[in-house]
């Protein structure tokens, strides 16, 4: 987080980080609130709030009951539930506020420059999408407001256009700039690189999810790995040889971007050695 | 050299097959030489983008559609070629340049198209040298793009659209969004590019009377599918698209009609015509009232301290550059924009304190990005939707609606209507409130004489029972036309308030074009010439 704070380049991406906060602390907040609402009754008699009971019947089967005392035990499970989703949402929102998708755009290697530019298009959409939420809401005070389901598609459907028609603009202005050129490249050549770069993505989800998931036989596990590691080197290597573009301004490393390799580093080898040791 | 020949396109319909009985261009027959400057004009919705988009595969690769006939760009036939094998040979520029930005920072933003090309470094840098000093960017480089003003983004555009060597730049409403100072500096270069450099330049715009004088020729997009391409006095027979210098022309029966402003004043002071002084409305009531209205935005003064009466019975328009603080203004009006100090005076009260309804009931507003405010999925229940909030009788929207913009079919999608149909409906959507306070921010945009004249009636018929309507622009020639007093804001402040005669006069950074020819004291539009 702090590394977040000091890294942030100002751009509207970096802003949006505030955002996912809010919305982390209103998940723990929610799953505290679940908790105490739909509270199950639990042996433990170390109990930290009193409220009456209320049953409800549905009708069927088995009435509910709401409320009742609240244990210390299930606050405890609710809040580390709460924090393990609030930190996904949180690291998510990060690697949003510090990934400049234009930037990201120029760094990626060569045979991997499609994929790139699907995904910052992607990434580029969310504070689009915000961006527009807010002139369309505004818009619709002047229209004033309709009863019901209306009220929603009013805002919904110009955004949702909107949006549309921006990546649009984006796209065709790139395309008559000459982006998606094969140039010289043969048609061999580029599915050689497309069945490489798919080969490549599988073997490295299938390793990381078996350590996940059956961390027994590492040794596998880690093979697996270390040959789509290889295998994503030799890929972006051969690719990046026949490219058919220049790189006029090459991506320098600055201190601010050794501080989040390094602090990612961390906590990846620091989670991992966890899964391990489980 | 762009030549067409037979070429046609027309859009799909929904089952797949084609609109045969509505061509968009058909069988369009079209020569432009090397280093031509032509300007392509035509009424609202006529096809010009389509014209433009066909000439390096946007259209059909971006839009749909079916294209035929040949379409030879320095004697190779392209048609059908994809938009990114046109790159190094056809540039392209549309009216949003932030829309089309791909990278953050100036420089990157020019090298991307030539990084596309595997352009090598040497030959990026000479070029970049070459084309920021023909567009004066040498000091922007290293600037970020959000913090240019519209001007200078869009002449980063044009270098960026040349970067990969290409010798013909088609814009697409390149000045529709940019103020006056900004729209002279983009047109500047592109004479100087079309002279200098040797570039065949298509530049399709809606100030034409801005643009006239610079051409070697204009092509007509008729909208029934017809181009015609010819010297600049022989091509506006249309009064739907004739900028006043024509008009005047056509009034006074010059033969031949006189295209550039030198020219018209010599005739001009040849025999001077007759003109009646522009009639006077009395002023009603005061209608709203701003006290110390002040908007700030972080550190930055969007609208100084304001205090300005509005009364009815009044057209007031709003000028001022790009950045003046006239859309903060409007806002801060109506209500519900920001507002760091001061109030605003109706008879209900303050409309930033009032209900979202009671608001409404006072001051009604059309903002820039009008499409907005449309949602539902056909004209007719827009309309409907429309009456029965007013709550007036069913189909006095669409009376309105058909007031301003003629006879529509109501089954089609708002997003279907021309720029121009939309805005008049989203103006009749806005009026049937009849509330005492009108805003209007750009309500010109995109929008040919035609439309404009329609929209001037739609607003003359405004100025009535006490009713003050605020009108946002840069459109000098529309507020020639409609207003009865003009302010002119700079960085905030209200530095001119007078009548049009006044600041749209000759001699004036505002003059409007019948100003500027004829030098008359009191004649700012065509109107008050007599024959």
């Amino acid at each position: 987080m702090l590394t977040v704070w000091l890294c942030r380049d100002g751009s509207p991406w970096s802003r949006s980080i505030s955002f996912y906060f809010q919305l982390g602390l209103i998940v723990i907040a929610m799953r505290v609130l679940f908790r105490i609402v739909f509270n199950l009754a639990d042996a433990s008699d170390d109990v930290l709030l009193r409220l009456p009971s209320v049953s409800v019947s549905l009708g069927f089967g088995n009435s509910i009951h709401l409320l009742g005392s609240v244990s210390s035990l299930s606050m405890h499970s609710a809040l580390v539930d709460g924090f393990r989703l609030a930190a996904i949402i949180l690291s998510v929102g990060m690697a949003n506020s510090l990934a400049n998708p234009r930037k990201l755009l120029r760094s990626t290697p060569g045979a991997l420059y499609e994929v790139a530019t699907a995904i910052s298009i992607a990434i580029n959409l969310a504070p689009q999408l915000i961006a527009s939420l807010k002139l369309v809401r505004r818009a619709r005070g002047l229209r004033g407001h309709s009863k019901g389901i209306k009220s929603l598609t009013g805002i919904v459907i110009p955004v949702l256009e909107d949006t549309i028609d921006k990546s649009m603009q984006l796209a065709a202005s790139m395309s008559a700039r000459g982006f998606g050129r094969r140039g010289n490249r043969t048609s061999l050549q580029l599915l050689t690189t497309r069945i490489s770069s798919s080969v490549t993505l599988i073997l490295l989800t299938v390793g990381v999810a078996m350590l996940l998931f059956s961390p027994a036989e590492q040794i596998i596990d880690l093979t697996v790995i270390a040959v789509g590691l290889l295998s994503a080197f030799v890929t972006v290597r051969v690719s990046s040889n026949r490219s058919t573009r220049t790189r006029f301004i090459v991506q320098r490393w600055q201190v601010a971007d050794l501080i989040v390799i390094m602090t990612s580093g961390l906590f990846l080898v620091a989670s991992f050695s966890g899964v391990l040791s489980q | 050299m762009i030549e067409l020949r037979n070429l046609s396109f027309s859009y799909l319909n929904s089952d797949g097959k084609q609109k045969s009985e509505d061509p968009q261009l058909s069988r369009v027959n079209l020569k432009v030489a090397q280093g031509e400057f032509a300007l392509v004009c035509g009424p609202t919705g006529s096809g010009k983008s389509t014209l433009l988009k066909a000439l390096n595969g946007l259209a059909p690769s971006f839009t749909g559609g079916v294209i035929s006939g040949e379409l030879l760009i320095n004697g190779t036939n392209l048609i059908g070629a994809e938009p990114h094998e046109f790159s190094h040979l056809v540039a392209y520029v549309n009216q949003q340049p932030e829309g089309a930005f791909v990278a953050d920072v100036v420089l990157d933003e020019i090298v991307y198209g030539a990084e596309q090309l595997a352009v090598s470094k040497e030959q990026i840098a000479s070029d970049v040298a070459r084309l920021s000093k023909i567009l004066a960017l040498d000091e922007l480089l290293d600037r970020p793009l959000s913090s240019l003003s519209g001007g200078q983004q869009q002449r980063v555009s044009i270098a960026a659209s040349l970067i990969a060597g290409a010798k013909i730049l088609l814009l697409d409403e390149p000045t529709s969004a940019l103020d006056l100072q900004g729209a002279s500096e983009v047109l500047k270069i592109l004479h100087k590019l079309s002279r200098e450099e040797g570039v065949t330049v298509l530049l399709a715009e809606h100030r034409i009377s801005r643009v006239i004088g610079a051409v070697d020729s204009v092509v007509v997009v008729h909208g029934d599918g017809s181009v015609t391409k010819g010297k600049p006095a022989e091509q506006f027979n249309d009064a739907r698209f004739a900028p006043p210098i024509i008009e005047l022309g056509q009034k006074l029966g010059w033969q031949p009609l006189a295209t550039t402003n030198a020219q018209a004043a010599d005739l001009w002071q040849g025999s001077p015509a007759p003109f009646s002084t522009k009639s006077v409305i009395a002023q009603g009531k005061l209608v709203l009232e701003t006290k110390d209205l002040e908007v700030s935005f972080g550190t930055v003064r969007a609208v100084q301290s304001t205090n300005l009466q509005l009364f009815g019975n009044q057209i007031t328009a709003l000028m001022g550059e790009n950045g003046s603080g006239k859309t903060s203004l409007c806002w801060a009006i109506q209500g519900s924009g920001t507002r760091t100090k001061g109030q605003v005076i109706t008879s209900a009260g303050d409309p930033k304190t009032l209900s979202i309804e009671e608001r409404l009931s006072i001051v009604t507003m059309v903002p820039q990005r009008s499409a907005d405010l449309l949602f539902l999925p056909t004209l007719a229940d827009e309309l409907h939707e429309s009456d029965v909030f007013a709550q007036v009788e069913p189909g006095s929207t669409a009376a309105l609606f058909q007031k301003i913009a003629g006879r529509i079919d109501t089954a089609i999608h708002p997003r279907d209507l021309s720029a121009g149909q939309q805005l008049s409906l989203v103006l009749a959507l806005q009026l049937v409130k009849n509330a005492p306070v009108v805003i209007l921010d750009e309500p010109t945009r995109g929008l040919d004489y035609a439309a404009k004249r329609a929209l001037a009636r739609a607003l003359n018929v405004l100025r009535s029972d006490n009713r003050c309507v605020l009108l946002a622009t840069h459109d000098i020639e529309f507020v020639a036309m409609v207003a009865d007093r003009v302010l002119v804001l700079n960085e905030g402040a209200i530095v001119q308030d007078s009548s049009p005669t006044e600041i749209l006069g000759s001699g004036h950074d505002l003059a409007s074009q019948l100003a500027e020819i004829t030098n008359a004291p009191g004649l700012i539009t065509i109107e008050q010439v007599n024959q």
